[in-house]
């Protein structure tokens, strides 16, 4: 059975929660007492605090660019992550390969060290004060930021490396981390804590991760909030709000809820490249992230000839790519899209279903109509047309706020669809073939990754 | 028995012959075999493919056609949310008597599914054969007692239509509907149980397990006439309990057993659709199997492959009806079951797919919008 935690200070655990991934894997996770998560937390902030006297930032960053990059490695850790991340999502060899590839551009060194330098100038300012030479006040100032002690992400979701994402962020804002990892891929976290460890111990020690079912908020929980200054919801509505009844009053929350990615084709769009890049943007994460396109709009011209392009590079994707079963409930879910679209097809002739025959491994549902409705459903596209950018504004209105990710292909038009983008309150315009795999110093969700994180502490003085 | 008229693609007198069929039918009539349900289908499909143009369509779009159809099992299902998208009809639409509506919002959307009637004797005559079967169990009346829904009151309800139907059709000299405008003449369904009584006449409860639920309660806390009912009285109940929040269909069930003096066995769950319009019933509880009509088959798929299942293990249920020779006779459900012996386990409507990650279902905040 997989094991899914890593929690340093801790004596032999007493008792398991069990947990199934989405791909039907059991794995198990300690039944913390009070007492047990008590520990555990002290551990971790005594190791962030050990870290912070001990480590410059900079060690940080090459401690993680280390354990990070022996996860995509060809060794003995890089295979056991693919065979991990197989196990846990049910993906194929390739696919693993190609997630890992996007995600580890994100981990390097120089990504890391790039991040600091876009959201903090370096990382000095998080070591001790550094001068603001901006100051027009009388002496100087000083500036100094760092994250709280603890930070406790709640992971929701299950796009893998979320939890790893999260973690390094508050271990970049020099904090501790007590994550409440997510049930569909617990594994991932752990698996890097226990090489961060090994590049460097007392980093190590400060990352403590496991899982209770997403139901209920045990002893561990009410002990791990009390430790933690700020809190990190990745999830759904739902997720939030149970996370939000379950907290003390006033606790930091920094939420990031779940958006969806659109895709514009403008009418100048070379086509066939623009279905090839759309359809890799589509199959990356199995089209579990916010960023994964899910609305197709091609503007000022009929969906068919795009479809049918569309069709034929997800077929040669799903080839290379295969990607796993549904679940049943998502296999029934796409079942019904589809005979939505198909029979309204057969009376209106507006709509239409592409799809492998009865095969589930992706969907087309094409419309002339505009129209934003989707499910969460794996490599399921809604493509629609709209006579232009005008109509998109308003098709799109509903959503403003929730869109993560705006893809494009072609010119023609395209500071307004990036005008529109803006009022839709969209955190990224990218081309399409890019959508999926935001560079590491992306404003997620519209924000800056770190500052979220961080206490500034300005010191002012004569000299 | 055979099929004495060529009927070609004559939905009425097709209908006309089905509807006596299913009349004559009594459980463990031979006539009604694998053979003659395969004939049927045959020509219940020829009719639907060349008069339901949009499944002829769909059916086409599959390489189906009436030549490739050997039998019932042969039959394209069409799944339930087609008939949120179209209506499904043998013939023009306004060529329908009846509109039934679902009760259900799924999959992020308000649109309810339509099923047209072309053929309300159609129904009647399928419905009323596996009543007298199933609940009366071979008599042809009964102190018949109805609770919500009523069709008079609710002319969109399948369920209504069968339950005013079934209180017309075999209704003896006690009972009949205990429905107003406003939900259950409580006070009227009180005499009935007290005239019963007194008279020593066995009742024939009908109606939703919600309303049972609420009638429970009543009698729990003696806002309604609480005695045991004349032997031989049964309660049919439907729909079960999803709808509220910690009540448990076998809790109120054996709650009533308690209160009306009946046992577990005078229990009969029906098991309906909208989009189907003959039922299954199982007795006692949890009612299993349900038992239907020898034109109502069902089979149980891989929801992912769409491959039929072996006996016993869950998958999608399938159901063929022959009942719905006015729309489509197969239809696809989104709900999860099993074969049981000679019927099948109802288990539970599949509910919408969990998001996962963190991608949006952007159908949920346009529903949320729309409500707003």
């Amino acid at each position: 059975m997989l094991e899914a935690w890593h929690l340093p200070g801790l004596p032999a655990p007493a008792g398991w929660v069990e947990g199934r991934t989405h791909a039907g894997r059991a794995f198990r996770a300690p039944s913390l007492s009070g007492t047990e998560a008590g520990i555990v937390a002290a551990y971790v902030r005594e190791g962030a605090l050990e870290a912070r006297a001990h480590r410059a930032t900079t060690d940080v960053i090459r401690a993680i660019g280390a354990a990070a990059a022996r996860l995509t490695a060809e060794g003995r850790a890089g295979i056991a992550t693919r065979e991990l991340l197989h196990v846990e999502l049910g993906w194929d060899d390739r696919l693993i390969r190609d997630t890992l590839d996007g995600m580890a551009r994100t981990w390097t060194t120089d990504a890391l060290v790039g991040l600091l330098d876009s959201e903090l100038g370096g990382p000095a300012v998080l070591d001790g004060f550094v001068r603001d030479e901006g100051w027009e006040g009388p002496g100087v100032r000083r500036r100094k930021a760092l994250g709280p002690p603890v930070v406790l992400p709640v992971l929701a979701g299950s796009v893998p490396g979320v939890a790893f994402t999260a973690t390094v962020r508050a271990l970049l804002a020099r904090s501790g981390v007590l994550c409440k990892l997510p049930e569909a891929e617990p594994g991932l976290l752990p698996m890097f804590a226990r090489l961060l460890a090994e590049e460097d111990p007392p980093l190590g020690r400060s990352v403590a991760a496991t899982w209770w079912p997403g139901s209920h908020f045990p002893a561990a929980w009410r002990e791990w909030t009390k430790w933690a200054g700020k809190v990190v919801v990745y999830g759904g509505a739902a997720a939030v709000e149970a996370v939000r009844g379950a907290l003390p009053a006033h606790t930091d929350l920094i939420l990031y809820g779940p958006r969806t990615g659109v895709a514009v084709l403008l009418p100048d769009t070379p086509q066939e490249e623009a279905a090839a890049a759309l359809a890799r943007d589509v199959c990356a994460y199995d089209q579990q992230g916010c960023v994964s396109p899910r609305l197709v709009y091609v503007v000022d011209s009929p969906t068919g000839p795009f479809v049918s392009r569309l069709a034929g590079a997800l077929e040669e994707r799903t080839r290379d790519h295969p990607p796993p079963d549904p679940t049943p409930e998502e296999a029934v879910a796409i079942r019904s899209a589809r005979a939505t679209f198909e029979f309204e097809g057969y009376e209106d002739g507006r709509s239409a279903v592409e799809a492998p025959g009865e095969s589930l491994a992706w969907t087309i549902l094409a419309s002339e109509s505009p129209a934003a409705e989707t499910e969460s459903l794996p490599r399921v596209v809604w493509v629609h047309r709209v006579p232009d950018i005008e109509t998109l504004e308003e098709v799109l209105g509903p959503l403003e706020g929730r869109i993560q990710t705006l893809g494009y292909s072609g010119a023609d038009g395209l500071q307004k669809l990036a005008a529109l983008a803006t009022r839709l309150g969209v955190g990224r315009i990218a081309p399409l073939g890019s959508v999926a795999w935001p560079p590491p110093d992306w404003r997620h969700e519209g924000r800056h990754q770190l500052l979220p994180l961080l206490n500034w502490t300005d010191f002012e003085a004569p000299n | 028995m055979t099929i004495h008229t060529p009927v070609g693609y004559d939905f009425d007198s097709l209908a006309a012959e089905c509807a006596a069929a299913f009349d004559r039918w009594t459980p463990g009539a031979s006539e009604w075999d694998e053979d003659l349900l395969n004939e049927w289908a045959r020509r219940a499909f020829a009719l639907q493919f060349a008069e339901n143009s949009t499944y002829g369509k769909y059916c086409e779009t599959r390489g189906v056609e009436p030549g490739d159809v050997f039998g019932w099992r042969d039959v394209p299902p069409v799944p339930t949310a087609a008939f949120r998208a179209v209506d499904l009809i043998v013939g023009p639409s306004n060529g329908a008597k009846l509109t039934f509506l679902t009760s259900g919002t799924s999959r992020g959307t308000s649109r309810r599914g339509r099923h047209l009637i072309r053929a309300p004797e159609l129904y009647r005559a399928s419905l009323r054969a596996a009543f007298r079967a199933f609940v009366l169990e071979g008599e042809v009346a009964a102190n018949i007692v109805t609770l919500p829904p009523s069709f008079t009151h609710d002319p969109t309800s399948s369920l209504g239509w069968m339950l005013d139907d079934v209180c017309a059709g075999f209704a003896s000299e006690l009972g009949g509907s205990v429905v107003t405008a406003d939900g259950v003449d409580w006070a009227a369904l009180d005499a009935v149980v007290v005239d019963a009584v007194r008279l020593d006449l066995p009742l024939c409860l009908l109606g939703t397990t919600l309303g049972f639920a609420e009638w429970l309660e009543r009698l729990t806390d003696g806002r309604s006439v609480t005695s045991a009912l004349p032997r031989g009285s049964k309660l049919m109940d439907t729909g079960g309990v999803k709808a509220r929040a910690g009540l448990e269909r076998a809790a109120v069930l054996t709650g009533l057993c308690g209160q009306l003096g009946l046992r577990l066995e005078a229990i009969v769950n029906e098991f309906g659709m909208t989009e189907l319009l003959s039922q299954r019933y199982g007795h006692g509880d949890p009612g299993v199997p349900l038992l239907g009509p020898p034109w109502l088959r069902s089979w149980v798929l891989d929801p992912v492959t769409l491959e039929e299942l072996p006996d016993g293990e869950t998958g999608i249920l399938c159901h063929y009806d022959l009942a719905n020779l006015g729309s489509v006779c197969s239809v696809l459900t989104e709900d999860r079951g099993r074969i049981v012996g000679e019927g099948i386990e109802w288990i539970g409507r599949t509910e919408g797919a969990p998001p996962r990650g963190c991608s949006l279902a952007t159908a949920e905040v346009l529903e949320a919008q729309a409500h707003a």
